[in-house]
């Protein structure tokens, strides 16, 4: 069931996690029951005339909430890690998100791959696939490690890869990962743009299932200012509405030409 | 005595129950966010820009908020006017409100063969000719006044419906492209775009825009535009109406607009940020009227006093 509401919700807790990650708890009510993995939400940001998309790191049914796992990186991100309580005025849930029914299927193997901060939405994947599975995890350093707790407690396996070599694989994740792919595994990808296009070379050689999130710069995230468009399976995509996840049918540079 | 707050326009004689239209290129079709708004609340709707063959647009990235306005550099990405008539013009007619179909052509007479075509769809209330889109590998259209001219005169002739003439801001005097398209034939004008600009990672060196160049709208170009709107209308031999549209982001500005000598406004990227932006400035607009006591909207255009 499809359905966004742009209005304000109560903040329950914004709490520092780690480093230069927050985690904003926002109470939802009824609406918590439109929202699904890999969709996301626009926020108003102090200071902008935009917002900026947040993808949902988890859902609480129980609580009627839903959670944003961020990372500081600028002046409005700062700003909104400093707000304790209050209200925040949300456009969402937006995006397409996975289809759970159709991509899990009996004998596959689920693999995560998660590149830094792309870490924050797939975790709420993990939570509502049937099956558990492996995550791979990369990050620059050892410091950089979140949700990894969050993970082990949902029965995954954990592979780290970071590029410094202070825990695990010393290097990049997919480079692990191209060698361990198996004919009936699913990837579920969601990192920085390099590592996603390798991870969709990885898909279309080993003719696998695959289901890339993929972030742009969003200026509204609704479809209406086209600022998000790539090129997926050969198709003009908006990455607000048509994604952000996409089934990788075939491969090629997803530039616009 | 209580006195009736009229927000009622007679836009080139199409009537507007309020001045608010959607900027082109900020709304897409026009009607994708219908589950969030009331979409038969705005004054009209212009549409994104519409081009004969479907347009790709430009490389990513082609999106930077600056911390004064927003550069684009979307490049007038859209579906091409033969998927934009099958898919969304019925609905777009649904919504009640007057249609405006925002368009371009490489050329006069790509311009020519787009009007044609729409001329045969009377759900369209008007025409608004991009004359001034800033990211095009190419000048500006307006800046060519012959051009400029010739595009105006050619596609007026095909089309019995309302032409808008939306001009650039970048001109030294604006009332010089402003006049040409009225005695060209245009029934009114859109002033104006957005403002040619950019800008630098200072750590990459390279350019925020894949197009290094970008067009620059937001709150922070409402002055210079405003400057443009009030240029144009004191000038006594432009009489057709104008559409002010930059940076417009609350009641008071469109008042503003409407004091400069503006007899409607559009409006884009606040909706982008919300497209409930749109009735909150419509009902800001009448409340500002009725504080003031004031019948009709059309009582302050050009009200400015000197």
């Amino acid at each position: 069931m499809y359905k966004r509401f742009d209005k304000n919700y109560n903040i329950i807790s914004n709490n520092h996690v780690k480093d230069k990650y927050f985690k904003l708890n926002i109470h939802v009510g009824n609406n918590v029951i439109y929202c699904n993995p890999g969709q996301f939400f626009m926020l108003n940001l102090p200071g902008h005339i935009l917002r900026r998309p947040f993808s949902i790191h988890d859902i609480n049914m129980q609580d009627q909430s839903i959670s944003f796992l961020y990372k500081v990186v600028g002046k409005g991100t700062k700003e909104l890690s400093q707000v304790r309580k209050g209200k925040i005025k949300l456009l969402g849930p937006l995006g397409n998100g996975y289809n759970l029914n159709n991509c899990e299927q009996e004998n596959c193997n689920n693999i995560i791959i998660a590149g830094g901060s792309g870490i924050a939405s797939l975790y709420i994947l993990a939570k509502k696939l049937k099956k558990t599975g492996t995550l791979y995890y990369g990050v620059r350093s050892k410091t950089d490690l979140i949700c990894v707790d969050q993970f082990i407690s949902l029965n995954w396996k954990v592979i780290v890869a970071t590029e410094d070599g202070s825990i695990g694989y010393k290097g990049y994740i997919v480079d692990l990962v191209e060698n361990l792919i198996k004919k009936n595994d699913i990837i579920f990808a969601c990192g920085p743009h390099n590592m996603l296009i390798k991870i969709q070379q990885i898909i279309y050689k080993n003719q696998i299932s695959g289901f890339i999130s993929f972030e742009a710069k969003m200026g509204c995230g609704f479809g209406n200012c086209q600022s998000c468009t790539i090129v997926i399976n050969n198709q003009l995509q908006k990455v607000c509405t048509d994604g952000p996840i996409f089934k990788i049918c075939s491969f090629q540079h997803y530039k616009i030409k | 005595m209580i006195r009736q707050t009229d927000l009622t326009v007679n836009f080139a004689g199409i009537k507007l129950k309020n001045p608010v239209l959607t900027a082109s290129g900020t709304f897409g079709y026009g009607h994708e966010v219908s589950d969030l708004i009331s979409l038969s609340k705005l004054g009209g709707i212009i549409t994104k820009t519409i081009t004969l063959h479907p347009n790709n647009g430009n490389a990513q990235p082609r999106l930077y908020e600056t911390d004064y306005g927003i550069l684009n550099s979307i490049g007038l990405q859209n579906i091409g006017l033969e998927s934009f008539i099958q898919n969304h013009l019925q609905k777009l007619y649904k919504i009640g409100v007057p249609i405006i179909v925002s368009i371009a052509g490489q050329a006069t007479n790509e311009y020519i063969k787009i009007a044609k075509i729409l001329s045969e769809h009377s759900i369209i209330s008007a025409i608004e000719l991009n004359l001034s889109c800033p990211n095009l590998q190419k000048n500006i259209i307006c800046s060519d006044l012959s051009m400029l001219q010739s595009i105006v005169y050619n596609v007026k002739n095909v089309l019995n419906i309302p032409v808008i003439a939306k001009l650039s801001p970048l001109n030294a005097d604006i009332t010089k492209p402003a006049f040409i398209a009225q005695e060209a034939g245009a029934d009114a004008l859109t002033i104006a775009n957005t403002y040619p600009a950019m800008a630098i990672d200072i750590d990459t060196y390279k350019p925020k825009l894949s197009t290094i160049k970008g067009g620059l709208s937001g709150p922070c170009i409402k002055p210079i535009t405003l400057r443009c709107v009030y240029d144009v209308y004191k000038k006594s031999n432009i009489k057709i109406p104008i559409i002010g549209c930059g940076g417009i982001s609350n009641g008071s500005d469109v008042i503003e607009f409407i004091l400069a000598g503006a007899t409607a406004v559009s409006i884009g990227s606040v909706s982008l940020n919300s497209p409930s932006n749109l009735i909150t400035i419509i009902d800001e607009t009448y409340n500002i009227l009725k504080r003031k006591n004031i019948s009709s909207i059309t009582d302050l255009i050009g009200q400015i006093k000197s």
